[in-house]
């Protein structure tokens, strides 16, 4: 008697599990020719630009990456002065949280060659380079964005995945570098030190973004991560697992680092400008390192995907946001490195403080040891993102 | 039998029933069980095949080139010998999760079931509240119960149960607490409701049948209890198993679960016929599980 | 534990049990001879259920003793008594068959060999085959049956029946209690049987305690209870009875002189409980004859006159309301022997009883007669 689980009886399991199996030989046959590919060009998505009868625009982004009223938190002043000049309204969506789930909930229209819904969406160098090598991004007329041309900043130009400036436009940029917690611990100056010093052990946390860890690894081996061999890589990779075998590294994470930053559970750990600068805020024992073999550089681009329909619309927002008077209001809230070339002498006016910090401003010498990761194709992409995740554990 | 004898004997004589009328009410129940057949055939049975064959792609395809279908059988042992050691620990981790739930969980089910009165509610209230906050909050706090500067870990250093240096966060122990914690109400509810359902008139006839209280609950409350056990115990085992959020949020790579390979596999490795392989793995040593869970649970005297 | 040792009588001594403010069983003394089958009846609510608990265990007495022999079992823990229940819904193990069941307390004091007995006791009950299903697969009358073997397995000093038949159906229910009481003829166990249900108490005990608010009314054999009872209380639970309101006014020769209603009646003192002050003057229905004139009533039967206002024909007997000159309605029984006519509703007729049938019992000042409508059911000694 096993009345109360009859419907999970061995028979019913029996007949499940053969059900199964021919459902499985369904599913050969449906799937056997499997998939086709997800690439995709811009000609062969021909998009047809509205915006000249549509005065509108949608704009993805991620939370909390755009200057918000302090009084009003529902206004935005520097979005709903664009509206303003402009007449175009835009609906911004703040869904955008982790690239790799980004693209998860965009790549089945795009590589279908339908639409997204948006016009703008704001992601990171390595999936801008992915899918932009996928053929999912449509070319930006360069005409359109003078304030683009004349602002951006001279490291962020020429990137290997749009070398021709015309694909993505940075939003904000950040660095990856060192932070420690002064409370806890004494200054931390290199990845090497973060690596072995012994009263770290244990306490250390690196970056799950193999580009921001493999990049700074790369420049503690005296490498450019913005041109490296496999062999390189995996020598750097090595170096890693050292790390994380002796129990150095405590983990890998997002973002999520900061709070345990701030709580001491973390001592030194590889991190990002924008949360240091927030962390340094509130405690400015906090304190974010440029190692001397150096940083590495990333933005977050807008772009605009295939098959979106108002990217006449879209140019002129971005290039409004390249107005440097404008690029300082944005960058006074968000704190993150301001792509836009004019805009600290802009800041001066609204903080003279934040115009000085080398985190959103950073001056030549900085600049000059930051990097941006090497583009890679797509079989260098998932190998060497198998191999990392092989060694962050997953 | 009878329904044989009835059987019209080749005269032909004996009048047709209304064919329509009765077609149309033998149709009846399989017209009731449409929509949700086509629903889970839509979202379920399609999703799933598409899965399968997925794990079948010729893993050398890519996202841009697309997957060709190869037939790669070979998917499920490349990924069963890359992963196997994350396959062990996911059922360990749950395993043990499954234990220290039992001990906590059954107690409170029984108390809760018999021995609340009037706070029954609100102490049931209470075991479902926490399901009211996020997955991913109720994880979060515990990160800051585990910290290491919080006064959990302060206590276990002060009575020399922790070294000086010692950690909850980041450790097998986290994830472990993690789960068992984040799933206790699936195994709690089950159990609740069968012993809620427990005649105490039986308790006191097997008290007055000599058995002591001790006997009573081991003869007569816990056979009394196996479906809520079986049914809890599953609830709980098969999401923990799968889960990847205790592990990547209390834990560190050497925790990872199997979950935390599906993850990656699909969002940032994008390898598709691996994530599926692993997937249908998984699906699969859950299945025999149970299927061993059952059929054990079944032949005892207890249900 | 002792079962084999010669179990004694029964007693209760002083037997309280408080619920908060509610006194269930009130101060509650009796004696209960071995062997003997003994039945608490009451109405629900009037504490005998809570008393058979106090005796299984199940309820802790406020205070007072439960004596079994010279032993006080008062305070053991349930699973540490020589006695054995029979509940009310039988509480049979749903998990386990019939065999386990009935073996489930000998297991519990380690016997493993307990095939031959069950079956003994299976046979017993009449249940031989049925060892291997599980109690939903038996009928109430099974199941109860059921209940009774894996009680009286144990051997226990005192079996204790809390309404075992209360959830049969009526012919069931009389199988069952001829069933009982040759069981307990042929095993010798004290049983104690409670139950609500006054016919129940009375076919199968050889003592029956009526219980009303936590305290024994009366105990005595079945027919003393009937014939004599000690109040108002027990004259109307045990059958029915037509009460007079009146006045004792003392002793005469060996007869008590009342005054009721204008009228003046005697009753044996032998059959008196009081003999001055406020009285109940009782006469069963049965007792109570009907004629149409005075001068039909034998000499030394004492007589009331009135009209009658409803005749019932129940085929064994016919069941008269009669209402006298001050408005009661007294309830008369003829059997249909066949002598005697049918007396039509509106004919003036003549109560008589002779006076040894007749009963005294003592009457709170104010209270008035007490007569019972007529029931549905036929009262006890008349129609079974």
């Amino acid at each position: 008697m096993r009345s109360p689980l009859r419907p999970l009886s061995r028979r019913g399991l029996l007949t499940g599990t053969l059900g199964s199996a021919a459902l499985l030989a369904t599913a050969g046959t449906l799937a056997g020719c499997g998939t086709k590919g997800a690439q995709q060009t811009e000609a062969a998505c021909k998009s047809d630009d509205l915006s000249a009868t549509e005065k509108k625009i949608a704009f993805s982004n991620w939370p909390q990456y755009i200057d918000v009223d302090e009084k009003n938190e529902s206004k935005r002043p520097t979005l709903d002065d664009f509206v303003k000049k402009t007449g175009i309204q835009v609906t911004y969506t703040e869904d955008i949280n982790d690239n790799n789930e980004f693209f998860g909930k965009v790549q089945n229209q795009l590589k279908d060659c339908s639409s997204t819904g948006r016009d703008i969406m704001v992601l990171t160098d390595w999936m801008a380079a992915r899918m932009i090598r996928l053929g999912w991004i449509q070319k930006l007329d360069k005409s359109k964005m003078p304030n683009v041309e004349a602002n951006v900043l001279p490291s962020l130009r020429n990137r290997a995945f749009d070398p021709d400036n015309q694909l993505a436009v940075p939003w904000q940029s950040g660095l990856s570098g060192i932070a420690y917690n002064g409370k806890v611990t004494k200054e931390v100056r290199t990845i090497d030190e973060l690596l072995t010093r012994p009263d770290l052990k244990g306490k250390v946390t690196a970056l799950s973004e193999m580009r921001d860890t493999m990049g700074l690894l790369l420049q503690s081996n005296g490498h450019d991560p913005a041109n490296f061999t496999a062999a390189q890589f995996d020598d750097a990779l090595n170096k890693l697992k050292k790390a994380v075998d002796s129990g150095q590294i405590r983990k890998f994470t997002g973002n999520e680092y900061s709070t345990e930053l701030a709580k001491g559970d973390i001592v030194a750990c590889i991190a990002w400008s924008g949360d240091v600068i927030q962390l340094g805020f509130d405690d400015e024992k906090i304190k974010f390192v440029t190692p001397e073999s150096g940083v590495m550089l990333w933005s977050d681009n807008m772009m605009v995907p295939n098959k979106a329909t108002h990217k006449a619309n879209a140019e002129e927002l971005i290039n409004y946001y390249y107005d440097p008077a404008i690029a300082a209001q944005l960058a006074a809230y968000v704190n993150y490195i301001c792509p836009v070339k004019g805009a600290k002498e802009a800041m001066v006016k609204i903080d003279p403080e934040l115009a000085e910090n080398p985190l959103i401003f950073p001056d030549d010498e900085m600049l000059s040891k930051s990097k941006v990761f090497m583009a890679l194709d797509e079989k260098q992409e998932k190998d060497y993102e198998a191999k990392f995740q092989q060694v962050i554990g997953a | 039998m009878t329904a044989l004898a009835h059987v019209p004997t080749g005269s032909g004589q004996s009048a047709p029933p209304p064919a329509s009328r009765r077609g149309r009410y033998r149709l009846l129940p399989y017209l009731l069980l449409l929509p949700g057949t086509a629903w889970l055939f839509l979202f379920f049975a399609l999703p799933l095949l598409q899965l399968a064959a997925a794990s079948l792609y010729d893993p050398s395809g890519s996202l841009s080139t697309g997957y060709a279908m190869t037939w790669a059988f070979s998917n499920y042992w490349d990924a069963f010998q890359a992963y196997w050691p994350h396959f062990v620990r996911s059922f360990v981790y749950s395993a043990i999760a499954l234990v220290l739930a039992l001990l906590m969980g059954y107690p409170l089910a029984y108390g809760i079931a018999q021995k609340a009165g009037r706070w029954k509610n609100l102490l049931l209230v209470c075991v479902v509240a926490p399901m009211f906050t996020s997955f991913l909050v109720r994880t979060l706090a515990w990160k800051t119960i585990l910290s290491d500067n919080g006064w959990l870990v302060g206590l276990l250093r002060d009575v020399h149960l922790l070294g000086p240096d010692g950690r909850l966060l980041a450790t097998p122990v986290a994830v472990v607490l993690g789960l068992t914690y984040n799933f206790l109400p699936f195994l709690v509810l089950p159990l609740y409701a069968s012993l809620e359902r427990l005649d105490y008139r039986l308790l006191e006839a097997a008290s007055d049948l000599y058995a002591s209280p001790l006997r009573a609950f081991r003869r007569v409350t816990l056979p009394l209890s196996m479906p809520g056990m079986i049914a809890g115990t599953l609830l709980f085992f098969i999401p923990a198993t799968g889960d990847y959020i205790n592990a990547e949020l209390l834990g560190t790579p050497n925790e990872y679960m199997i979950g935390n390979v599906i993850d990656s596999a699909f969002l940032v490795r994008l390898d598709y016929p691996q994530g599926a392989a692993l997937s249908f793995l998984l699906m699969a040593a859950i299945l025999a599980i149970v299927f061993v869970y059952l059929r054990k649970a079944g032949t005892e005297e207890v249900l | 534990m002792g079962h084999e040792a010669p179990a004694g009588d029964l007693r209760l001594a002083n037997l309280t049990k408080r619920f908060g403010a509610f006194t269930a069983v009130d101060d509650l003394s009796l004696t209960i001879p071995q062997g003997s089958f003994f039945a608490l009846l009451g109405a629900s609510g009037c504490g005998k259920t809570t008393t058979l608990r106090m005796i299984a265990g199940l309820e802790e007495p406020t205070s007072g003793q439960v004596l079994l022999g010279d032993r006080d079992i008062a305070r053991l823990r349930p699973y540490k008594r020589p006695v054995n229940t029979v509940f009310q819904s039988y509480a049979l193990f749903p998990h386990l068959d019939i065999n386990e069941n009935v073996a489930f307390g000998l297991r519990r004091r380690g016997i493993r060999k307990v095939a031959d007995q069950v079956d003994r006791m299976l046979s017993l009950v009449q249940l031989e085959g049925y060892g291997r299903r599980k109690p939903a697969q038996l009928s109430g009358g099974q199941q109860q049956r059921v209940a009774l073997a894996r009680a009286l397995i144990n051997h226990p000093q005192v079996l204790l029946l809390d309404e075992p038949l209360g959830a049969l159906d009526l012919k069931l229910r009389r199988q069952m209690q001829i069933e009982l009481k040759r069981i307990q003829t042929e095993v010798g166990i004290t049983f104690v049987h409670v139950t609500h249900d006054q016919e129940e108490a009375m076919t199968m005990a050889d003592t029956v305690a009526v219980m009303n608010a936590g305290r024994i009314e009366q105990l005595g054999a079945p027919a003393d209870l009937y014939e004599f009872p000690a109040t108002a209380f027990v004259a109307n639970f045990l059958g029915q009875s037509n009460l007079l309101a009146g006045e004792a006014a003392g002793t005469s020769g060996n007869d008590v002189l009342v005054a009721a209603h204008g009228a003046r009646f005697s009753v044996p003192a032998a059959r008196s409980r009081v003999n001055r002050g406020p009285v109940f003057l009782g006469v069963r229905p049965e007792k109570l004859h009907l004629v149409e004139s005075p001068a039909q009533v034998p000499a030394g039967h004492q007589h009331i006159g009135g009209v009658v206002t409803d005749a019932s024909y129940v085929g064994v007997s016919t069941q008269y309301l009669v209402r006298t000159a001050w408005g009661s309605e007294l309830s008369a029984f003829a059997a249909n022997s066949g002598a005697g006519r049918v007396l039509p509703v509106g004919a003036p007729v003549v109560a008589y009883w002779d006076p040894r049938h007749a009963f005294l019992l003592g009457r709170e000042a104010g209270e008035d007669d007490q007569t019972t409508p007529l029931l549905d059911e036929p009262p006890v000694g008349v129609a079974s």
